[in-house]
Parts: C-alpha cells; structure tokens; sequence
C-alpha cells in the first residue's frame, strides 16, 4: 500500500511515507482521508498533490506557504522542485 | 490541568528536588564531578570557561550559571569557585529567590581532598534538608516547556515536531509557556513565524535576532539561505527554504508568539517565546535550562540522544529504526502517525499527557542514564 500524510486540512499537498509507483491508488492519512491516484513513480518522503493547483498558485504545507507552483500540477502528480519555487531562492541555484 | 511539583519560596514550582553543584569556573569541574559523584540528589553543574571572559561574554556566563541555579528543579545550590569574587556573582544570583545557597572557595578550603570532604558535607547537610519537601498540585500554567530538535530526518518533519507542537499548543492553551530557539533554523521562513507575534515590537524584535543572524553569518562567509535547503534534502523530498524552516518550527505548535528572548533570559509573559540561541543542542538546552525551563522536548529522527542537566529532556522520536536502535535513550515513540496513520492531534494530546507526568517524576531516560550535559555559548574570545 502506498501512503501519504496529509499535516493540516488546509494543506494541498501530501507527503509520501512509501515510494509509490505510477497508478498507485495513494491513501491519504493523517489530516487527510481518501486517495489519489499517482501520475508517476515517487519516493519516500516526496510530495503529490492533493488537488489540481494552478500556474502561480500557492504551495501549502502545515498550512503555510512553502513556495508557488511553476506549472500547474494536476491531482496526483509529483510536487518538487521541477514544479515548486520558493519565495526566498533556493540552495542549489544562484539567487 | 495539574502536575505535581514541589513549592519554591520564589513562588515558582519545581519538578524534581535536585541540589545543584555548580564551578564558577573550569578548574574546578574536578571537585565538583567528585562531590556530585559521592552525593546522591545532586547534580554537577559545570563550565568551560569563566576564566578569561570579560565583558558582555561573562556577564552571560554568569547570568546562565546563576540562572541555572535559580531553576525550579534545584532546592537549593554549592558554589564553589577558585575565588571569592566569581563564587559570589553567582551565588548572589541564585540566593534572592530564597532557595538554601551555600559556597565554598577552594582558595581558603585547601587542596582537591579538604576541599571534596568540605564540599561533600555541604551537600549532604542540603540534600537531607531539601529531602522533607513533599510533592504538591500545581496548575499546568506553572510548566516552561522548551522545545527543541536535534539529528532530524523526514520523520521529524512528519511526526515528532508536529506532535511536540500539539503538546505545545496544549501548554500554551492551559496557561502555561512553551519556548523554542535555535536562530539559524528559522531562516527562510522568518517571515511565516513573524506573522505569529502578537504585536509589531515583538515581531520586530523576532525579525531583528534572525536577521542579524544572518548578516553575521555572512560576515564570517557562510551564507545559510543562500545554502538552503541542501542537496541531501531536496533529494529527500523538501522543496524550499520555506518547507524545511517549517518542519523544524512545526515544534513551536501554532500559538501567537508573544515574546523574544536573549541567551538564557527569563519570559516575562505566559505563551510562546522565541529565544535567540545558536543551533547546537547542548548550548540552546543550557540557555533554556537557565530561563526556567523545568523540561525539554527533544524530537530526534536519526538519533540524539543528549538531555539537560537541570531540565529533564524527552527524546521524541517517528523513526521506527530509530525507536529500534537507540532503545531506552528514546522516551517518546510517536512512530504511529506514520506508521499506523494516527492523527497528529491524538498522538500530540497522549505526549501531552505524558509530559504531565515527567512534570510530576516520571523519570527520563538522559536522567537515569546519565546523558547530560552543560555548555553555556561564547560571545566574545577568552583573552
């Protein structure tokens, strides 16, 4: 079973606490319940979207803002760096 | 919600009946470990340094020793010093909240050996004298709670920060104060925790401490932001500068911050407290510990192990190798929010009755097992 923990209700992403593989039907827990189907293999500890987040949109995590969307990312798809910036610049790039 | 403590003349409460012995200086850490080592119901308190701090650097030195001495969680005090002037500016620190102080200078005591049987008899006759105090009820709004990670992973993330902070906001919610520190981690998210203050001067004052953290950083050429978060994190799965400040601060709960604190300063206030302190564990539990902390929650995820000397620590961890590994050193398993898909807030509220109860003796295991230790920070160079 591929799992993932939802930290706040107000949360749109989740994150993995198995690696998932592409059409797994992921189960939600912790603030969360339901599941998502996965767009892709994702490791441990990356996270999916919970629902479809807009171009520019907000990321939240333990309901706050961890950064915006470069593209949108539809329900299931993988959340990181390919598809997240930061407000505040990010380690492995020059500000 | 109560724990049993015991009664301070300074109106404060203490959750264990320690007598602290404490060197107002390096040199005479020996005599002190001896002492503590032949007296059961005392505790060494020691430090690196004192000889050749001057300035701003000693009187923080001095604040944190005597503020480790007027903790609630000692019954009284020995100051021994090599000399009379040091003895006392700490002993004077520790004598106004009315607790038994008694100091001995090793200048007009003798040797190691007179010395040691002096100071072993000082002890004695405090730990006899302490030892009538009797356990009483006190309201949970009597707890500082300082909270505080160390050797984190995902798990930590996950599961041991969000439920110390559920266990904090719990605190906070019965009146109690709940203080994190560690600057350096809030770098990135500075700006989230800012909007917690509960008026301008307070956020300013947060803002200030990491702001000038970093510009020190800087100065001395190590860029955090700039760093954050590293290689090794993004392949774990955090994102941004943003998610990784919030993961650690997660400990923190979610309760307006209503005070900034310096190295080992007091609140003044009940709630939530920022205090500004370096990231290393062993220097940001000595400056809680000197603030009045009565307890520590420690989240670890790979394993730390290490606890306070004056303020009992518990070791929080979600790793279930971990829990494994480090067996008794781990206090706390909250491996069943991942593991068995509890929620945050039960396993967060069951730690909290947990808390209660190392408040009113449970023991913890850095206490039973001896994995304590004392490092008050450096501001200046020794001369």
């Amino acid at each position: 079973m591929t799992r993932a923990i939802l930290l706040n209700d107000n949360d749109n992403v989740a994150t993995l606490i198995d690696d998932g593989s592409s059409g797994d039907e992921c189960v939600l827990q912790g603030e969360g319940s339901g599941t998502v189907k996965l767009s892709k293999d994702i490791p441990f500890g990356h996270k999916i979207a919970v629902q479809d987040i807009d171009l520019g949109g907000d990321i939240v995590k333990y309901g706050q803002v961890i950064g915006l969307a470069t593209e949108s990312i539809p329900t299931g798809q993988h959340a990181h760096v390919h598809n997240i910036e930061s407000r505040r610049g990010r380690g492995d790039k020059n500000a | 919600m109560n724990f049993l403590g015991y009664e301070r003349p300074d109106g404060q409460a203490g959750i264990r009946n320690w007598i602290g012995v404490i060197s107002a200086m390096d040199n005479i850490n020996p005599i002190t470990r001896a002492i503590c080592g032949g007296v059961e119901g005392t505790i060494p308190i020691t430090t690196l340094f004192v000889r050749g701090q001057f300035g701003r650097d000693l009187e923080i030195a001095f604040d944190t020793l005597g503020g480790m001495g007027r903790n609630p969680n000692l019954a009284g005090a020995l100051v021994i010093g090599l000399e009379e002037h040091s003895t006392g500016q700490i002993a004077d620190r520790i004598a106004n909240t009315g607790k038994p102080v008694e100091t001995m200078v090793l200048q007009q005591t003798g040797g190691s050996i007179e010395a040691t049987a002096l100071g072993m008899e000082k002890a004695t006759k405090l730990v006899l004298e302490v030892s009538n105090q009797r356990r009483q009820e006190f309201p949970a709004s009597m707890l500082t709670l300082g909270v505080e990670c160390g050797g984190s992973d995902t798990t930590s993330g996950l599961a041991s920060n969000p439920a110390i902070g559920r266990a904090a906001d719990r605190l906070v919610d019965d009146g109690g104060t709940v203080i994190i520190s560690e600057t350096s981690e809030f770098l990135g998210a500075e700006d989230l925790f800012a909007e917690r203050a509960v008026d301008e001067s307070v956020k300013q004052a947060f803002l200030d401490r990491v702001l000038g953290h970093e510009k020190r950083s800087m100065e001395r050429g190590l860029d955090i932001r700039g760093a954050n978060p590293v290689a090794d994190n993004i392949k774990g799965g955090l994102s941004t500068i943003e998610e990784k400040a919030l993961g650690a601060m997660s400990k923190a709960g979610t309760r307006p911050l209503v005070g900034v604190l310096d190295y080992g300063e007091r609140p003044v206030h009940k709630g939530m407290h920022f205090m500004a302190t370096p990231a290393p564990a062993v220097e940001s539990m000595t400056a809680f510990a000197a603030s009045g902390c009565q307890m520590i929650a420690f989240s670890t995820g790979v394993g730390n192990l290490i606890g306070n000397m004056v303020s009992p620590t518990i070791k929080v961890s979600g790793n279930p190798q971990t829990v494994a590994k480090m067996g008794l050193n781990i206090d706390y398993d909250v491996c069943a929010i991942v593991e068995d898909g509890r929620t945050i807030s039960e396993v967060g509220d069951e730690f909290y009755d947990y808390v209660r109860n190392v408040a009113s003796g449970t023991r913890v295991s850095s206490e039973v097992l001896n994995q304590r230790e004392t490092a008050i920070s450096r501001f200046e160079p020794s001369i």
